[in-house]
């Protein structure tokens, strides 16, 4: 990796960190490196509810700049149950930190996708698209994923769904935020009752024909129909 | 009164040396917990149904509690149980000296990340790809091109190998090394098959 990569150094839940992480800030300051320092907090867990996680999660935001100097900061608040990024709590969480840090401070952030839904399913590609709309919405620089199927099932995630998380970013740029708070509630109250049920979906070799890594015609048809989704809400592509 | 230096990693590892001790139970238990709560009483904090705030006074006093929460509490170390503090001159001179913009890549491929703001009309970086998630050794390198042929897609963020050598890269042992090693080589090499060599990972 170069200067111009950027070199991950991970806080712990919450507000802590063990002594490897900061001989590794010590490392990559003294090579010049581009430093990204990491936290994804947990809804449910230590801190509790939304507002709570939420004043944790400015906490962990300003903590990277003073510990990690951090050039940015890597969000993804997550779900205790359902180990998502996508839910309504965890939009608000990251909608509510980012819009605050983008107001008061100059830091750069970053947000990290895990949807419950697997490739090639109309649900991966609408959490995708709900987490894109608020990150884009609320000030942030990068967008980061997706990790589809939670990040857990090997080989389950594809280029088509990072496509869904730029597409979605185009069409919310400068829209009025009243509008984009209207499009998430309709669009993650499409999906929210089946985080149990969540669609498996398929794997990288089933998605895509390896050999010249291109999308098959059934994924490209799912997309479609979940950008013709995203259009009756509201989103203009 | 004013800090004498900005806060370093070198400061951080002292201060986790000496800083007052706590265990781990009463940290994640006792002052996390009630710290953020006490706080969202105090700064009266209702974030209703909306995903992106409106109401800006809402949005300083979340800001004054975010601040609040380090200040006071501090961070805690995983080695040494003790709590690393720093001073409210500390944390504003972090704030008023970020690194306010930098490139990604190299190149034709670089992008560069500056501030946006809440409703901005630039389009954020969209660093794609699968986010740590466990990738096969056989697809690894078309599972990451997948991703760097897609116009949308500004740079990288890495899969973690399943195996390396068919061996499982575990934890502290030399295959682990050797896996996070030839995952950067293999992704620069994904890039540099779709055409965007100098992509930033």
């Amino acid at each position: 990796m170069g200067c111009n990569d950027s070199h991950e150094v991970s806080q712990l839940n919450e507000l802590k960190i063990d002594l490897d992480a900061i001989a590794v800030i010590a490392h990559y300051k003294s090579n010049s490196d581009i430093i990204m320092d990491e936290q994804m907090p947990i809804f449910g867990g230590y801190a509790g509810g939304v507002e709570e996680t939420t004043i944790v999660d400015v906490a962990t935001h300003i903590n990277s700049m003073v510990m990690s100097s951090a050039s940015w900061h890597l969000d993804g608040p997550v779900h205790i149950r359902w180990g998502s990024t996508n839910t309504r709590e965890t939009l608000m969480i990251a909608g509510w930190t980012c819009a605050t840090i983008s107001e008061f401070t100059d830091l750069l952030s970053g947000n990290q996708y895990y949807p419950c839904a697997g490739p090639c399913t109309e649900m991966c590609l609408l959490e995708a698209a709900a987490q894109s709309i608020t990150d884009t919405a609320s000030g942030r620089e990068i967008l980061s994923g997706v990790a589809s199927a939670k990040g857990v099932i090997t080989d389950k995630t594809t280029g088509m769904e990072a496509r869904m998380m730029g597409e979605a970013a185009r069409a919310t740029a400068g829209v009025e935020i009243e509008t984009v708070n209207e499009i998430l509630d309709k669009l993650v109250a499409s999906y929210e009752n089946n985080y149990a049920n969540a669609p498996a979906g398929k794997t990288f070799q089933e998605c895509y024909d390896v050999a010249t890594v291109t999308p098959t015609d059934e994924y490209v048809k799912v997309y479609d129909g979940a950008k013709k989704k995203l259009e009756d809400l509201g989103l203009s592509f | 009164m004013t800090f004498t230096k900005s806060v370093t990693c070198y400061d951080f590892y002292d201060r986790a040396q000496t800083g007052e001790k706590c265990s781990q139970d009463d940290w994640d238990l006792m002052t996390i917990p009630m710290k953020a709560m006490e706080l969202k009483q105090k700064y009266n904090l209702d974030f209703g149904k909306e995903f992106i705030p409106t109401d800006k006074d809402q949005m300083e006093r979340l800001f004054k509690a975010g601040f609040e929460m380090l200040l006071e509490c501090g961070v805690w170390c995983t080695d040494t149980h003790r709590i690393v503090k720093y001073t409210e001159d500390e944390i504003w001179d972090a704030i008023n000296n970020p690194h306010k913009e930098f490139q990604l890549g190299t190149g034709r491929d670089a992008v560069y990340c500056r501030k946006r703001s809440v409703g901005d009309k630039a389009k954020p970086i969209v660093q794609g790809g699968p986010t740590g998630s466990p990738i096969s050794e056989d697809v690894f390198v078309p599972v990451h091109m997948s991703y760097a042929l897609e116009k949308e897609v500004d740079t990288i963020v890495n899969g973690v190998m399943t195996s390396v050598r068919g061996k499982p890269p575990i934890p502290g042992s030399p295959y682990e090394v050797l896996a996070a090693k030839t995952e950067t080589r293999l992704i620069k090499d994904a890039c540099s098959m779709a055409g965007r060599p100098g992509m930033g990972v």
